[in-house]
């Protein structure tokens, strides 16, 4: 009796300050891992102009490339994302934010934008081989047969996988997806927060065989990332990642990786940029146990589309030279990134440059917005033109290259 | 190492025309065009988009990206409002940034008066529940960010409380995950401390 009122007691006094107090509850995802002394900073990450911007407004005049590449607007789809090309000449462009899958066809002389798929969540991933289109949205694989012959009319989708995002985490939800040269889909399910210590499936690169639906680890502690491909000799997969926010302004460096052997790990949550413990999970492991960065791309650059030129068009040293759209960064005080990179890779496959190639997006680094255009993802077109994406404008670009004539200077 | 890259048939007229329509600012909408389009939006946003029904929202004063962003939304089924949703439907692109370019350039009114109570507790729980981290300092808004000072009271509440249930459409996340934490009562009072603000600073 006695007991029981005690525990009554303790109840009533309990449920008070349980309903006022909920010491277990997660900060906001996007102030997740932030220190104290960052407590009053005003970063905040940038979001796309959904209805798209005028192409009047696109400031095509600052834009930088070497000598005799061109750079010109090529179609405006809203939230332009990820970028593939269909064997019958489609190009498909996805959303992240807008929900929709679009299909950019030529007709007469003239490109027509359809939109393909709608209601759609966080379509980001789209691959597509042997005919049919794959969409990696937020839980779901699903794929649409035959997809170029009915555009106008497009399938349902079936299902390759779901369960994607076990745990509905706040951060980064959104798919990248690849197809490797075994024919699997490779894609990123990436971690739930921006630190923390993920469960089995999240912070990896995933592979499925979309015949048998057999799902595979590929690659784990890889943090987020958004763009992936494989290389044109070795056929090893090369990848962008995302590193961690909140560690200031010049670390950790984003990543591009390669992975040698199925189930490698790349570091995440523990020890980022190849070198540098992670300050709350860092002691749990030492750098060492795992494969380093191939390149560092600098801090908070956000890496997203990366490509092997595999095209005839441009110089001849550019064939198989990778490019990286970098997004551009918000957590840092002195915004970089906004640019397309070059990454030339030497006859062992090690990285012997890295440097601009399509810059002028970033216009004020301390400004609020601080760019004018933001790249995602890269395509390689027949005619080895490269179409580049614009998200925060919902606008396609083309870069070509035609030798200059006459160099008037060197 | 670079040089410029050359504009498609760029001459100095050309650039002179491009330079005279945008100077500085991101849109090139136009503010007559969206204010003549705005007709059927008043009739509830209120005159100008500073509403009068404390159900329905402002629309003055906005940033312009938090207008087109919200209207792209209703239009693509995003966002759902048996009342909103069919006037976004027939909108272009071009139709909403037009009318955000309006609705930003009109000042916002109100006439909401914040209870001495709510006005003293107001600024710490914006502060403690981040709201000036994207709302900015005084809360008027920030890009896609929308306004919410002098937003109508009636209306925060209901959003707040439809983020924190997670029944409101939510874009990034991060407005469900900021009210995950609120309770009830720190709701009533956010909305009654956010409608009444003006152009004053948040102390």
């Amino acid at each position: 009796m006695k007991r029981k009122i005690i525990s009554t007691l303790i109840m009533a006094l309990a449920i008070p300050a349980f309903a006022q107090q909920k010491p277990d509850e997660p900060p906001p995802r996007w102030l997740q891992g932030r220190s104290e002394a960052d407590a009053k900073s005003t970063l905040h990450p940038f979001n796309p102009k959904l209805t798209g911007a005028d192409i009047s407004e696109l400031k095509m005049s600052k834009l930088k490339l070497p000598p005799g590449f061109n750079i010109d607007v090529w179609a405006e789809v809203p939230n332009a994302r990820s970028l593939v090309r269909g064997s019958k000449g489609t190009i498909f462009v996805s959303n992240l934010a807008a929900n929709d899958v679009y299909a950019i066809v030529e007709k007469d002389g003239k490109r027509e934008v359809k939109k393909i798929l709608k209601g759609q969540t966080a379509p980001n991933g789209i691959a597509f081989m042997d005919g049919t289109l794959y969409v990696a949205e937020r839980t779901q694989i699903k794929k649409y047969e035959n997809i170029e012959d009915r555009l106008d009319n497009p399938p349902e989708g079936i299902l390759v996988v779901d369960g994607l995002d076990p745990t509905n985490g706040p951060g980064h939800f959104w798919k990248y997806l690849a197809v490797g040269p075994d024919k699997k889909l490779y894609f990123n399910i990436g971690s739930p927060q921006n630190i923390t210590i993920p469960n089995y499936v999240q912070a990896t690169i995933m592979r499925v065989d979309p015949k048998n639906g057999r799902l595979e680890r590929y690659a784990e502690g890889v943090r987020n990332t958004v763009g992936m491909d494989f290389h044109p000799v070795t056929k090893k997969l090369w990848f962008t990642e995302h590193g961690r926010d909140w560690m200031g302004d010049d670390k950790p460096s984003d990543e591009l990786n390669v992975v040698s052997k199925q189930g490698e790990n790349f570091g995440y949550p523990f020890c980022h940029q190849g070198d540098i413990p992670d300050p709350q999970y860092g002691k749990y492991a030492s750098c060492d146990q795992f494969t380093p960065p191939a390149l560092n791309l600098g801090a908070h650059v956000a890496p997203l589309g990366m490509h092997f030129y595999t095209g005839k068009q441009f110089p001849a040293e550019y064939k198989n030279s990778l490019f990286i759209a970098r997004h551009g960064s918000w957590n840092r005080n002195t915004k970089q990134g906004y640019d397309v990179m070059r990454v030339t890779l030497d006859g062992k496959g090690k990285v012997a440059k890295y440097e601009p190639f399509l810059t002028g997006f970033l216009e004020n680094e301390t400004g609020d917005p601080p760019m004018w255009g933001r790249p995602v993802d890269l395509l390689v077109m027949p005619d080895g033109s490269m179409l580049v994406s614009d998200d925060y404008n919902g606008i396609i670009y083309r870069v070509t290259y035609k030798k200059p004539l006459m160099t008037a200077s060197k | 190492m670079f040089s410029f890259l050359k504009l498609r048939n760029a001459t100095p007229s050309i650039l002179g025309v491009v330079f005279i329509l945008f100077p500085a600012s991101h849109y090139a909408a136009n503010i007559e065009a969206g204010k003549a389009k705005a007709q059927s939006c008043v009739a509830c946003h209120g005159p100008a988009g500073n509403s009068v029904n404390p159900e329905y929202p402002s629309l003055s004063g906005q940033p312009a990206q938090a207008i087109s962003t919200a209207l792209f939304r209703f239009r693509e089924g995003n966002r759902k409002n048996p009342i909103m949703s069919p006037f976004a439907a027939d909108l272009s692109n071009a139709d909403m940034n037009n009318l955000a370019a309006y609705f930003a350039s009109e000042k916002r009114t109100t006439a909401h008066v914040t209870s001495p109570q709510n006005l003293s507790l107001g600024p710490e729980l914006a502060n403690k529940y981040n709201c000036t981290q994207c709302h900015g300092p005084n809360l008027q808004g920030l890009q896609h960010i929308p306004r919410v000072a002098g937003q109508q009271h009636q209306y925060l509440i209901t959003q707040l409380r439809g983020f924190k249930a997670q029944t409101r459409s939510d874009m990034d996340g991060n407005m469900s995950s900021a009210a995950a934490n609120l309770t009830d009562n720190d709701i009533i009072i956010l909305s009654d401390y956010i409608a009444g603000l003006a152009e004053k600073p948040a102390p």
